[in-house]
């Protein structure tokens, strides 16, 4: 029933900017709807929901609460980012409500996709965000949004077809139509390899539109090129959580189907590898801020594929990874978005010499990208080291070194674009807009969150992370 | 009975590969919506009541009417007729021949005593040729078309391996997809009037 009510109150407030006429009521409505979040987290940790089935298809498990605490927080962050990008947009009120009704409407859909504990309604839900993502992409209506909004819908939609397959030939093995996680993993080991194989594969591929993994990465990219930024920062950590949610719990399905899983795992560590070398490569390659973090999305998320693929204290490390992440990529597009505000443009090639016009914000990305390279005292660091460790216990050399080489590809590519911004001069003449520095300090507040994590990690998380891995 | 309308389903496709007019297309799609009905039907004493008038909504009313209008509907906004001239109608038969005998071959070694071997390779002949039709036609109608065709095969691959989805989940299935399909077809006359074109390569203007 609290779910009922949760998901009812989220969408009639999601929907209410579009019956309201000034924008100052649409704030109010987004502050609510961040409120009923907030309320709604704190209800289940209040009342000890954890682990409650709810509709009987939702259930409130410790994965799903820790990744709903972080799409609140970055939701706040953004509500309150797009408010300043939106205004010097200078884009009409039924253009603005419409982006905050599609922003809530995306909330909604990914928290569901967290909370759902039916292998079918987490498709359904991730379809979902596919509807509402589309509309953010093509706000701003020119030309270029038009293209990412197609490409992104149409190979979404054919991933979650072939990814709904492999859901098909998964529940094969389920009884009476049982697809609730549970239920599933009972009689997993009951079921033809070949077919489990198979639904995996697709399962994976299908999802990885959502993950910004190795096959159908290339949407999400264009799709946070597309978007605003702060509607990247969302699109970038909430969404894609929601898309590394919805392959763990697959994974954690097949840890009780015996052999299968080793194939699993294997597949995983390729897909990571090809996502890592993607990303290394498209780094040195693109000539635009947003995309350029958008690849770098690409490649930590095949890191957390590592991770999962490894297994033992990489899954640790994986799910550690996934919510510094978080927290680091949305300060990095926040940051970004402004640079967009000065500059108008993201052209890595034309713009430079910010650490003189906006010196807050340069800091911010500097320091934001040491912590995205996992230098120390980045949390990513704690997660890539012991992902390292765990490679090394296993023995396989040959996949460190692998990724080591791609990493200092990363590196370099990635250093060397940031010092750009900080210190180059801008190529041509160009007519910088005000500086609004409390939007580069709130931005790094993220960030700072980011490197305490990587200093100290609170026994509350280190627990929460232990529940989550807890597999077998 | 079934196995008729298998067989004709399997023309249908076949028809798809080498058809040039987008009208067609709707057809044929109409037609398997059609002919996705009459299996149903034919498999009434499989269904729960309820489940079946579900079926023949998903079929008949949104596969065999709904969905061919909207295309229709699309053909005549954006005046899209033909596929591109320069593609190959023998290039895409071969292609489809050459997908329905690894479709056999696929189904020999992959179906167990639990799935229908003949909706089994025939779904998955079908999911081929819906990506056939995306990797080989340059419009992007015909590319929607090809998602159609997948989401067809994926119907019947449900039906192969006879699995019994709650009505709530199978509900809620049919109306992402809708709602995908009409999305798409919205977009799709957007792109045509701010692009001018339908052709992949006019959607080339993001890169690195």
């Amino acid at each position: 029933m609290e779910m009922l009510i949760y998901i009812i109150l989220s969408v009639l407030l999601a929907i209410a900017p579009l019956a309201v006429r000034s924008e100052r009521a649409t704030h109010l409505i987004a502050g609510a709807f961040f409120l009923v979040q907030v309320a709604a987290i704190a209800l289940v940790i209040a009342f000890d929901r954890i682990d409650c089935v709810m509709l009987s298809i939702f259930r409130a498990d410790t994965l799903a609460v820790l990744f709903h605490i972080l799409m609140t927080l970055v939701l706040g962050f953004t509500l309150i980012h797009s408010s300043s990008y939106l205004k010097a947009e200078d884009i009409s009120t039924r253009s603005y409500k419409a982006y905050y009704t599609l922003l809530m409407l995306l909330a909604v859909a990914i928290s569901c996709v967290y909370y759902s504990d039916n292998v079918a309604m987490t498709w359904v839900f991730l379809e979902a965000t596919t509807i509402c993502s589309a509309g953010i992409i093509y706000h701003r209506e020119f030309r270029q949004s038009l293209e990412a909004t197609w490409k992104y819908i149409f190979v979404c939609s054919t991933g979650i077809a072939m990814a709904y397959l492999g859901i098909l030939l998964l529940s094969t093995v389920a009884h009476h139509g049982a697809l609730d996680y549970a239920a599933l993993k009972e009689v997993i080991a009951e079921g033809n390899p070949l077919y489990l194989k198979v639904a995996f594969l697709l399962i994976v591929v299908g999802y990885s539109c959502k993950m910004e993994i190795f096959p159908l990465y290339t949407v999400g990219v264009d799709a946070n090129y597309a978007a605003i930024a702060p509607a990247s920062a969302f699109i970038s950590t909430a969404l894609v959580n929601a898309g590394f949610l919805s392959i763990y719990r697959i994974y954690d399905l097949y840890a009780a189907s015996g052999e299968v899983f080793e194939w699993a795992r294997h597949l995983l560590i390729l897909i990571g590898i090809l996502s890592l070398a993607v990303g290394a490569m498209f780094l040195r390659r693109t000539n635009n801020y947003k995309r350029f973090l958008s690849y770098s999305t690409v490649e930590n998320m095949g890191i957390v594929a590592i991770g999962l693929g490894i297994g033992g204290i990489a899954l640790w490390a994986a799910v550690f990874h996934v919510v510094c992440h978080t927290l680091v990529k949305s300060s990095m597009f926040y940051q970004v978005g402004i640079v967009r505000h000065i500059y108008d443009s993201y052209s890595i090639n034309r713009i430079g010499n910010y650490m003189n016009i906006n010196k807050v914000g340069a800091i911010g990305i500097i320091v934001g990208t040491l912590v995205l390279l996992a230098f120390p005292p980045s949390p990513l660091f704690v997660s890539e080291v012991m992902i390292f460790s765990e490679i090394v216990t296993v023995g396989s050399w040959w996949l460190l070194a692998l990724m080591l080489v791609l990493m200092c590809v990363v590196i370099y590519s990635i250093w060397s674009r940031t010092l750009r911004l900080g210190y180059h001069s801008n190529q041509d003449e160009l007519h910088l807009s005000a500086v609004n520095r409390r939007l580069s300090y709130s931005a790094a507040i993220l960030l700072i969150v980011a490197i305490v994590l990587g200093i100290w990690q609170p026994q509350v998380l280190k627990e929460a992370i232990d529940i989550i891995v807890n597999i077998g | 009975m079934i196995l008729s309308l298998i067989i004709l389903y399997t023309l249908t496709l076949i028809y798809l590969s080498i058809a040039d007019r987008f009208r067609n297309h709707a057809s044929i799609l109409a037609i398997q919506g059609l002919l996705l009905f009459g299996i149903a039907i034919a498999r009434m004493h499989e269904f729960h009541p309820v489940e079946m008038s579900f079926i023949i909504v998903e079929t008949f009313v949104f596969k065999a009417i709904v969905i061919p209008a909207i295309l229709l509907h699309v053909i005549h906004k954006t005046k899209i007729n033909r596929i591109h001239s320069s593609s190959s109608q023998f290039g895409a038969l071969t292609m489809s021949i050459v997908a329905l005998v690894a479709s056999c071959t696929i189904t020999y070694y992959m179906a167990d005593s639990r799935t229908d071997m003949i909706f089994f390779g025939v779904a998955l002949y079908a999911l081929l040729s819906g990506l056939i039709l995306i990797v080989m036609r340059k419009r992007i109608f015909a590319h929607l078309v090809g998602f159609l065709v997948i989401e067809n095969g994926v119907f019947l691959f449900s039906m192969a391996i006879g699995v019994e989805l709650p009505m709530l989940i199978n509900l809620a299935i049919m109306l992402d997809i809708l709602i995908s399909i009409l999305i798409l077809g919205m977009f799709l006359r957007r792109l045509d009037n701010d692009i001018h074109t339908d052709e992949t390569d006019a959607l080339t203007s993001i890169k690195d």
